[in-house]
């Protein structure tokens, strides 16, 4: 499927493929060779016979370590190449369902590091599982061509070390790793737990209890791994056995036609030989096929992702001027008459809603929480449809989550999230009116790291203020963005300043208070 | 290639010695019985080439099946010592790691979440260290001259081209890593940086969309993206490099030797059981040298997870109030903590200096308390400890926001150390003190966070942190009075204290405050932002209850209303401006 995504995607599998199958080969081929270099000189023909031999076994000798180095580029580029088509797939389609006041968190996350389990699967898996195959088939048919009994059980045991063992390991350890996945989940859950709480726990001298609890899993964790180890220990050993039928295998059918005269005898080491070559390829089959279940597991979330019916539009319209939906003349307002919302295939959560609000007025929404306030927040942003009646806006839409989003950039550029087009005085007058001074290059850590939960906030308030103004002189009420919800109510309240601005003034009691009723029921 | 091996690291497989030890005997007996195998087979072949006959060819191959069946054995036991050798290691560190946190509860040097990868998938790159790397490391020390002797005894031409080419491999080795550790090391970090575009992006998405700004990113994600691609695969050039000199002398040495014997065994200087010993033996001598090599990769990562683990159990080890600095990181780009760009804003000390406990106003510890409940190393019995005639201050800090404001409270709770200045209580420093002294403090201490944390459990398993011994009847009194009538005691919390609003998770961890200071008896409540998220009724009911405790109060705040209650007001200042209070 991602092949397609990728530029000449399915060339560079084939060559990936082709590249694994001849380093393989080589190193098989040099021990057939070699052995058969080593029977001829035994019946020590003139030495010329044995030059052509000599020259292969010394290009086998070369030709696996270049192949090996061209396959391992070949493939990871093509790996990262389709992880990138898979990210784009993931965020394209996410980008396009609107994500505001769902249960988002753990998703996004989730989806991030799942991503990557495509690189493993095609570099540790499908590629040497393809190119094996080929090994194998080669082989077998070459040495089908002295002795078919020999070829019989090579084939035969290379399925059994190289599919049925590392099935096995799949089938068996996948109880184990059903059980290790989620107590994987549960020593993160609780780490995470345990820093969060940290302060408070530390307080409370209630720390070792707490540490205790993350031990206690770390045990569980210990010992689920260990009965994982056991099994993939089984596997290895009868991966080993396998190689012991083949060569032994050989060894008989082989002496016995060199005795019954109907296969020369500097074929036998071939016979012996090559398989003992061909069965190393296979020893990284049982840790590839744990590989395989825990890959495809966390595709397989990636494509519940993918398929998952988008809700709403993703992104708002309402938000940048962009001359049909906003108008950058146009004054800021917002008539909502006999209005029900909620969210797409759900009942409607409220409806019969009316509400005005005109240039520059303040009004505060408050509810209990579940009532509705960010559910009307998205529809009026234009991210999700309402379900009857109508809102009407002018000017642009801005909202500021009490959870915004610090991005990994500069001060500027996150500012400039607000409106793309505004220019550096402006970034710097909309910081100085949320009260954050700071140098516009400055580069904020990993999600806002080098940043203060104030700061952070009021570097999201700059991006509501953020503004670029088009014409000369405007009137300043004009362009104000109306900032409609939510007010920020948790922690960062306190934390914000009143600017003296008309364009957002948060008091705890604003001056118009209306609650949403709850639709009876 | 190997580097130097951190000693801590070789410390800790103290633990694990006998199943290092196990598998380098294993490792041993698995050399063994190769030897056997490949005499066993030159025996076996060259017999039939020589007689075409099959006589003694069924007991050369129950001896082979005898051997295959002792490696099968060995390689079983392999893994699961492996696995053994391990573990331990990994549990342990988890411990210390986790122990670390808590010693450092607001450490932001580590963020959680590079804490929590470290715990997880960090740690688990040990296993390839412990588990693979180490062993190995001995086993290419005694393997290929196990083997070397063996073909030694029967040809010494080979052996000598062997023993030729095995030292190249790691000089070479050495020298390419030599050569592009720098250059890898930075690519590395572009690597990273770009790699981390996108977890930013997507942690972000809501904000995008609400500016109508997340599908205009698809573009500057593909770019990111085919930049990241290229980096990553100049990376991999080079570093694949090192394998592919690996893989390249060891197969071309096997070539060798067996052209060398070829030609030798047509011109009569050999016997073909003799060719064929050394060929089968030749590439298992090279085996666990590119076993080191190629276990290296995976060992580097487990070395720079250890690293970074290290690193954040040695900061705790030096006490609080002492400075410490962190050892410097090196590799590992997945698990350095972000580099800190900017240190933290300037942090002045309070004026007058030993502040926030001046000794004239050190807080009163609560009469509850008797001071010999306090053993080791003891505080003295608690000044002005009579209610009533020392009316219990509060102290309310109104100021920006920011590290600088919320550091006192924990320098306080002993999470933070200050810059300079002490902490006095009672006429005994903190600052520099030992952990026993600060568990003594805390156990005086009730402290409510602005985010407090709660553990996933009922509400009243959370109020219970508070005071062990309560009973139900307290809890929901406490619960109760910090305006939480309407929260159930058996409600489920779940992580992240989901389920709950930020006002109601700061009830729960305001009546577990109470708690312990009513009933287990902590003489001094420190409170930051309390009472954000609650509404003008429940911010009432809560000060009332906090003003009716009787206990010294430090609270930060903005609030007009928790400023009011208030007997003293600090203000703090960033920068140079000294405390200016105004008493009530």
């Amino acid at each position: 499927m991602l092949l397609g995504d990728v530029d000449k995607g399915k060339r560079l599998f084939g060559l990936a493929i082709l590249l694994s199958a001849c380093a393989s080969g080589a190193s098989v081929a040099l021990m057939g060779v070699a052995g058969w270099l080593l029977s001829r000189a035994a019946e020590m023909p003139p030495v010329l016979y044995l030059e052509a031999a000599a020259v292969g076994v010394r290009f086998f000798g070369i030709s696996r370590g270049v192949f090996r180095y061209a396959e391992r580029l070949v493939g990871h580029d093509l790996a990262l190449r389709m992880q990138s088509a898979l990210r784009m797939r993931v965020y394209g389609r996410l980008s396009g369902t609107t994500l505001l006041g769902r249960r988002h968190g753990d998703l996004l996350m989730r989806v991030t590091a799942d991503v990557e389990a495509v690189l493993d699967l095609v570099v540790r898996v499908v590629v040497p599982a393809c190119a094996a195959s080929l090994v194998i088939i080669g082989t077998t048919a070459l040495i089908g061509r002295f002795s078919v009994g020999s070829a019989a059980v090579l084939l035969g045991s290379a399925l059994l070390a190289g599919v049925v063992m590392p099935w096995l390991t799949r089938r068996v350890s996948l109880s184990a790793d059903r059980a290790v996945t989620p107590l994987r989940g549960e020593l993160a859950d609780r780490t995470r737990e345990l820093t969060m709480a940290a302060p408070d726990l530390v307080a409370l001298g209630a720390e070792e209890g707490a540490l205790q609890r993350v031990l206690d899993v770390d045990a569980r964790l210990r010992d689920a791994e260990r009965r994982a180890a056991r099994v993939r220990g089984l596997a290895t050993g009868g991966q080993v056995l396998a190689a012991g039928v083949a060569v032994i295998g050989a060894l008989l059918i082989g002496g016995r036609a060199v005795a019954d005269g109907t296969m020369g005898g500097r074929i036998l080491a071939v016979l012996v030989l090559t398989p003992l070559a061909l069965h190393e390829v296979f020893a990284s089959f049982t840790s590839s096929a744990q590989t395989f279940t825990r890959a495809t597991g966390a595709l397989q979330r990636v494509v519940e992702v993918l398929d998952a019916p988008p809700v709403g539009s993703g992104d708002s319209t309402k938000a940048q001027v962009d001359g049909v939906h906003v108008r950058a003349e146009d004054p800021p307002s917002l008539h909502i008459e006999g209005l029900a919302i909620g969210w797409p295939g759900h009942d409607p959560v409220l409806t019969g809603l009316d509400l005005d609000v005109a240039p520059g007025e303040r009004v505060a929404v408050v509810g209990p929480s579940g009532i509705g306030k960010t559910t009307l927040a998205a529809t009026v942003m234009g991210l999700i449809p309402e379900i009857s009646g109508t809102v009407a806006t002018t000017g642009r839409v801005r909202y500021l989550a009490q959870d915004a989003h610090v991005f990994a950039t500069t001060i500027a550029e996150n500012v400039k999230i607000g409106d793309r087009d505004a220019t550096d005085p402006e970034v710097a007058g909309a910081l100085a009116h949320a009260g954050l001074e700071m140098p516009l290059d400055r580069l904020v850590g990993e999600d806002g790291a080098t940043l203060s939960g104030g700061e952070a906030q009021r570097l999201a308030m700059a991006r509501v203020l953020a503004h670029h103004v088009t014409r000369p002189s405007p009137p300043a009420t004009s362009h104000a963005p109306a900032v409609p919800f939510p007010l920020p109510r948790r922690s960062g309240q306190n934390s914000l300043p009143a600017p003296g601005s008309h364009r957002c003034s948060f008091s705890t009691s604003p001056p118009n208070t209306w609650t949403p009723r709850p639709r009876p029921c | 290639m190997a580097g130097p091996i951190d000693p801590r690291l070789l410390h800790r497989a103290r633990a694990t010695v006998p199943f290092l030890v196990a598998l380098c005997v294993t490792g041993v007996v698995t050399a063994v019985l190769v030897l056997c195998q490949a005499w066993l087979l030159a025996r076996a072949i060259s017999s039939v080439f020589a007689t075409h006959r099959t006589d003694g060819l069924t007991t050369w191959c129950a001896l082979l099946a005898a051997v295959f069946c002792g490696r099968a054995v060995t390689s079983w036991a392999t893994e699961w010592l492996s696995h053994r050798a391990a573990a331990a290691v990994k549990s342990q560190l988890r411990g210390d790691l986790l122990r670390a946190r808590l010693v450092r509860p607001t450490d932001s040097t580590v963020p959680s979440g590079t804490l929590i990868t470290l715990v997880t998938t960090g740690l688990d790159a040990l296993d390839g260290f412990y588990a693979k790397y180490l062993p190995q490391l001995v086993l290419a020390c005694i393997v290929p001259v196990i083997l070397a002797v063996a073909i030694g005894l029967q040809d010494l031409t080979s052996v000598i081209i062997i023993a030729v080419t095995i030292p190249l491999i790691p000089v070479f080795m050495a020298l390419i890593g030599w050569r592009t550790e720098a250059a890898m090391a930075r690519r590395f970090r572009v690597q990273t940086r770009l790699a981390n575009h996108f977890a930013d992006l997507m942690a972000g998405l809501p904000t995008l969309q609400v500016f109508g700004r997340a599908r205009a990113q698809l573009k500057g994600l593909r770019r990111t993206e085919g930049a990241n691609r290229s980096e990553t695969m100049r990376t991999l050039r080079i570093s694949f490099m090192s394998s592919f000199v690996l893989e390249l002398l060891a197969t071309l040495s096997v070539a060798l030797v067996a052209v060398t014997i070829g030609f030798r065994v047509a011109a009569g200087g050999m016997d073909l059981r003799t060719s064929l010993f050394i060929l089968i033996l030749a590439p298992e001598v090279y085996l666990p040298v590119r076993e080191v090599g190629a276990r290296y990769h995976d060992s580097a990562d487990g070395m720079a997870a250890a690293e970074a683990a290290f690193s954040v159990i040695e900061r705790s080890q030096t006490p609080v109030g002492a400075s410490a600095p962190a050892p410097p990181l090196r590799r590992s780009p997945r698990l350095l903590p972000p580099p800190r760009l900017l240190p933290h804003p300037p942090c002045r000390p309070l004026s007058p200096p030993p502040a926030p406990s001046p000794p004239r106003a050190t807080p009163p510890w609560s009469s509850r308390t008797s001071p010999s409940a306090i053993r080791e190393p003891a505080l003295p019995p608690c000044p002005g400890s009579v209610s009533g005639s020392n009316p219990a201050r509060r102290w309310p800090w109104p100021d920006t926001p920011g590290p600088a404001r919320r550091r006192p409270w924990t320098a306080c709770s002993a999470s933070f150390p200050p810059d300079s200045g002490r902490i006095l209580v009672g006429g005994v420093d903190l600052t520099g003190a030992g952990q026993d002294t600060w568990r003594a403090w805390r156990r005086r201490l009730a402290y409510v966070p602005q985010n407090p944390g709660l553990l996933r459990g009922s509400i009243a398993g959370n109020l219970l942190l508070g005071h062990p011994q309560a009973t139900p009847a307290q809890l929901r009194d406490a619960l109760d009075r910090c305006g939480g009538r309407s929260l159930a005691l058996d409600k489920e919390v779940d992580d992240d204290a989901e389920g709950l609003s930020a006002g109601e998770r700061r009830r729960v961890a305001l009546a577990r405050a109470l708690l312990r200071v009513e009933e287990g008896g902590a003489g001094m409540l420190v409170l930051d932002e309390p009472t954000a998220g609650l509404d003008e009724a429940t911010e009432s009911t809560v000060l009332r209850t906090v003003r009716d405790l009787g206990a010294s109060v430090l609270v930060v705040s903005h609030r007009r209303q928790v400023l009011e209650s208030a007997d003293r007001i600090v203000t703090l200042a960033a920068a140079t401006t000294a405390t200016g209070e105004a008493t009530r």
